[in-house]
């Protein structure tokens, strides 16, 4: 068994870690405090080939497979959450989406701008009445000649109201439910018929764009819907499954931040005459730390390569978004105990990685259901069917 | 006390004091700053009869430039046994090819064992351009050495990453060894101003230079160095008094100003000048803090400094614990006798 | 026009403890990073290409293990890199070093300018690029801000003392670049998958030469030799410095002075 990345991903996460320190980190506390996409970071990440990393070089892409989209998700969340999760949604579910389940021609016209970076792309699916529950979506999509006429609303999607390219869910057969009732379609946003709404306020990752998506009779052509009619529901799962695994990366590299900092903190701060790093009960928490931030990263490099070698992942993909997304809350929170009052201060960095932390056990499926993904193929093996 | 006799011994020694002949022997390529003989070269001077003394052998300087032939008694008086002139008005020091001809020719004739220069910008480019046509050794930034008796080589110690720790080199066949000297690394000889010579002029063929200077770069600036990347800095805290005596601190250091916390609320710096771990944190080589008391949050954010330098006038200062040297006193009572003696 | 530009690399200070009282080094995480000058050397060089019509050729400045070094340079957009290996070349110096580099920039058919750091990150030496200057009997320019090049002629920004002044002169020449002079850019992703797989446009791009076949045993004889470490004493905080505001004054401005010079 060769553990060791690649002379190419070495050289990649070097980069991607420079990248990260020197142009990300300034702004990431400024973004947060005003609320703003940090558009200047993802055009040089754009010029970079950066957004495009797990796309073949054929469609403008990196070619560096899943491993090098982890990679730069570990890097990127290990200095600003509200990038990766920009960039997450960007490539992987916006773009990917197009990517796992476009024909020829829809490759060609849209993932290659999107792998350059030329464009951006959002993933929309969730809305008020569909969260956990997908196939609950109203949106609809109606057959007008070679157009598809979609109507209805998205929400808490994140990208979206900057997107010029997303991957929308509808209902074109209300009778038929998830399967065979839902078609995924590529829209141009610059489509008559789509409306940015409400933005919301949010605890944290507030670097990054969520809001609220109005369709009304927004013409689409019958060319872009992505995948069969009726099959949407599968291909947005596939996506699913590839951007938890990313998601657990991001939360590695969060964690490992978490980690990096208390350790700095307890060697400087002295109480009762030594240093921090001499009491065993910030010992034991920078122990427990390091141990579940050990097993995260075999996790996530695995599943990585399963992805990369073709092997089935949907089970440990859930496994990496449950689990890394568990292990940098617990980390953030165990950090922000070391540092005490500083820690809880605006001016230092991990009030706001505890705020940005929070969301990964909610977007992107939450925990509940990645367990239920989980469970359900455990006993599956068994013969025994679960629905959610 | 009676001062004759004194003078009839240094006249003595006047008089006994021969012009050294040429061959072997250490020498040591004098620079001029500011119309005098470069303090680097005197240390040179200095380091150079450390060594003559264990080897044996005469010290020799070499002092090129244009108008300079009255600043060699600086050299003999600082213990050169020997000096070569080269007065020229192309020895200016921008124009590098004809000094080093002058310095081919002459050292191709007495073939030194060891040559000597300051490191510093004429150092820098002129030594490994001399030691490559001679075939000799060269090592910069010579901080420290010692002499390997039996091959006569210099076992010469320079710092590395900054001083972090020192490699130690010697060459111990190719000659002549070249080193260049540090500025402040050795100590400045006494100068002894009963040493008199008799300087050789040399014979200079200006070569023709093989760039140009055109003038001042217009519009150049250089990229702005953030304070985190500062390599000197000058804080001051609330407690200062009159902010300006800081300002002219830095200033005269050519430091990046700087401030705690308190410094910031009394309104005398901006928010990216705070030294503290909700600010910038910064590792220069040399930080001096001026009326800061220190709390855990400035310290750490300076922790990794090279060199501090603490004036705070409670004796009890956190700030104190940093600090390799510690003036318990008011900034306002000391820093105008520093900036006095740093002119 | 050839641009030769050579690459170096340093161990990461941040990974490198000097213990003052063991007397020892540790190495804690061994990483490595390009000679920051040879970084702003070759982004130099790269500035240059994007102005005009040029090569930029990187070549090892020292003996090392492996050729990431040069692939780093590619990876930057250097359009070809010379791996320079061998028995024989493992203990060279800056001497045999430029020996060597004059050597193969022979064997390249010439050069109009060659580019490399004005100094390194660990050892402070700036020797290399002055000595391969005078190997080759070209004009040298030392310490430069910037550089322009084109029709033969280069004109460079140096720092004189206070003031920055332009500097012209012909090629070919050597030109050596300080360490922060301009800010290096970062590789192209998809250039740098092609360069660590050796693929695409960038797959013939890396040539390994053996420096034992082009020049002989007796050619690359250093002339310096490592005789061992040093280490600063412990530093001794809280020293209280006392005497008269006079005397107070001229300690502490001494010790400025000291710390500052040089």
């Amino acid at each position: 068994m060769d553990f060791t990345f690649s002379p190419e991903h070495e050289a990649l996460r070097r980069m991607i870690r420079e990248f990260a320190e020197n142009e990300v980190a300034p702004i990431a506390a400024e973004i947060d405090r005003e609320g703003r996409v940090p558009f200047e970071v993802l055009h040089q990440m754009a010029e970079m080939g950066l957004l495009g990393v797990c796309f073949p070089q054929e469609y403008g892409g990196m070619g560096a497979g899943e491993a090098g989209y982890c990679i730069l998700m570990e890097e990127l969340g290990r200095i600003c959450t509200s990038t990766a999760t920009n960039v997450g949604a960007h490539i992987g579910i916006g773009a990917m989406t197009i990517y796992l389940d476009g024909n020829e021609e829809q490759k060609r016209k849209y993932l290659t701008p999107l792998a350059r970076g030329e464009k951006f792309a959002a993933f929309l699916l969730t809305e008020s009445d569909a969260g956990s529950d997908a196939a609950a979506i109203r949106t609809r999509a109606v057959r007008d000649g070679d157009h598809w006429v979609i109507n209805g609303t998205k929400t808490f999607n994140t990208n979206g109201s900057f997107a010029d390219i997303a991957t929308v869910m509808a209902v074109t057969d209300p009778t038929l439910g998830a399967r065979g009732g839902i078609t995924a379609f590529i829209v141009e946003t610059d489509t008559p018929g789509f409306e940015v709404g409400r933005h919301e306020d949010k605890m944290g990752i507030r670097g990054s764009s969520t809001a609220e998506l109005v369709f009304e009779d927004m013409r689409v052509p019958h060319e872009n819907v992505l995948g069969k009619v009726g099959e949407g529901f599968v291909a947005f799962m596939k996506s699913l499954d590839m951007g938890r695994l990313t998601l657990g990366a991001a939360g590695l590299g969060g964690a490992q931040a978490a980690l990096d900092w208390s350790v700095q903190w307890a060697r400087t701060r002295e109480q009762f005459g030594v240093p921090l790093a001499q009491k065993q009960s910030v010992q034991w928490m920078i122990a427990d730390m390091a141990t579940e931030i050990e097993a995260l990263r075999s996790l996530v490099y695995r599943v990585a390569w399963m992805v990369d070698t073709g092997q089935p992942f949907t089970q440990v993909a859930a496994m990496c978004k449950l689990y890394g997304s568990e292990v940098a809350s617990r980390a953030i929170d165990r950090a922000l105990q070391i540092h005490g009052g500083l820690g809880y201060s605006r001016d230092y960095p991990i009030e706001r990685a505890f705020r940005d932390a929070r969301i990964a056990e909610i977007f992107e499926g939450t925990n509940e259901i990645q367990r239920i993904v989980i469970a359900s193929r455990i006993f599956r093996e068994h013969g025994v069917r679960i629905s959610p | 006390m009676d001062a004759s006799f004194l003078d009839l011994m240094m006249a003595q020694q006047e008089e006994s004091f021969e012009e050294a002949e040429g061959g072997g022997g250490v020498w040591v390529v004098a620079d001029v700053e500011g119309g005098q003989i470069a303090p680097v070269t005197l240390e040179a001077v200095g380091a150079a009869r450390t060594l003559a003394e264990s080897l044996g052998a005469y010290v020799y300087g070499v002092l090129l430039g244009h108008e300079v032939t009255s600043l060699a008694d600086s050299l003999y008086q600082a213990g050169a046994d020997g000096v070569r002139v080269g007065d020229h008005p192309d020895l200016d020091s921008s124009v590098l090819e004809s000094r080093l001809a002058v310095l081919a020719d002459l050292f191709a004739e007495e073939q030194p064992e060891i040559i000597l220069f300051g490191a510093n910008a004429t150092g820098a480019a002129l030594a490994p351009r001399l030691a490559q046509r001679m075939g000799g050794g060269l090592i910069e930034h010579v901080t420290a050495f010692s002499l390997e008796e039996s091959s006569r080589a210099v076992e010469a110690g320079f710092p590395v990453y900054g001083g972090d720790y020192f490699e130690i080199r010697a060459c111990p066949e190719a000659r002549p060894q070249f080193l260049t000297i540090e500025p402040g690394a050795f100590a400045k000889p006494f100068l002894d101003e009963y040493r008199k010579g008799d300087p050789t002029v040399l014979d200079v063929e200006p070569a023709e230079p093989a760039t140009r200077v055109l003038g001042p770069a217009e519009g150049f600036e250089a990229p702005r160095v953030p304070l985190s990347e500062a390599s000197v800095v000058v804080a001051g805290g609330r407690q200062v008094g009159d902010f300006a005596l800081v300002r002219r601190l830095a200033d005269r250091l050519g430091a990046h100003v700087a401030g705690d916390r308190g410094a910031w609320d009394a309104g005398v710096i901006d928010s990216d000048q705070i030294v503290d771990v909700r600010g910038t944190t910064v590792s220069p080589d040399v930080y001096v803090a001026v009326g800061i008391r220190g709390d855990t949050f400035h310290n750490a954010a300076m922790e990794s400094a090279g060199f501090v330098v603490a004036i705070h006038p409670d004796r009890d200062a956190s700030i104190f614990d940093v600090a390799d040297l510690c003036v318990e006193a008011r900034p306002d009572m000391v820093l105008p006798a520093i900036l006095e003696s740093l002119r | 026009m050839r641009i030769t530009v050579i690459l170096r690399r340093v161990l990461d200070p941040a990974g490198i403890v000097a213990h003052r009282r063991l007397r020892r080094l540790f190495i804690n995480r061994e990483e490595y990073i390009l000679q920051p000058a040879d970084r702003c050397a070759l982004e130099v060089a790269l500035r240059i290409k994007d102005a005009g019509d040029a090569e930029v050729v990187v070549v090892s400045g020292q003996p090392e293990p492996s050729d990431d070094t040069l692939r780093r340079g590619l990876a930057m957009g250097a359009d070809r890199a010379i791996y320079l290996c061998g028995e024989s070349f493992d203990d060279a110096d800056d001497a045999v070093v430029t020996s060597v580099l004059k050597t193969v920039i022979g064997q390249l058919g010439g050069a109009d300018l060659v580019l490399a750091g004005a100094t390194t990150l660990d050892t402070g030496q700036g020797q290399l690029g002055i000595r391969l200057a005078e190997a080759l009997g070209w004009p040298q320019i030392v310490g430069v801000r910037s550089v322009e090049a084109k029709n033969g002629r280069l004109r460079a920004v140096c720092q004189d003392e206070e003031q920055f002044v332009l500097v012209e002169s012909d090629l070919p020449a050597v030109v050596t670049v300080c360490p922060e002079a301009v800010k290096p850019r970062y590789a192209d992703g998809v250039r740098l998958i092609n360069v660590y797989r050796g693929q695409g446009e960038m797959a013939e791009s890396l040539e390994t030469w053996d420096v034992g076949d082009m020049m002989s045993a007796d050619e690359l004889v250093p002339l310096l030799e490592s005789r061992g470490r040093d280490f600063p004493p412990e530093r001794t905080l809280g020293e209280r410095v006392e005497g008269t505001p006079d005397e107070v004054a001229q300690t502490i401005a001494d010790a400025l002075r000291q710390r500052l010079r040089g």
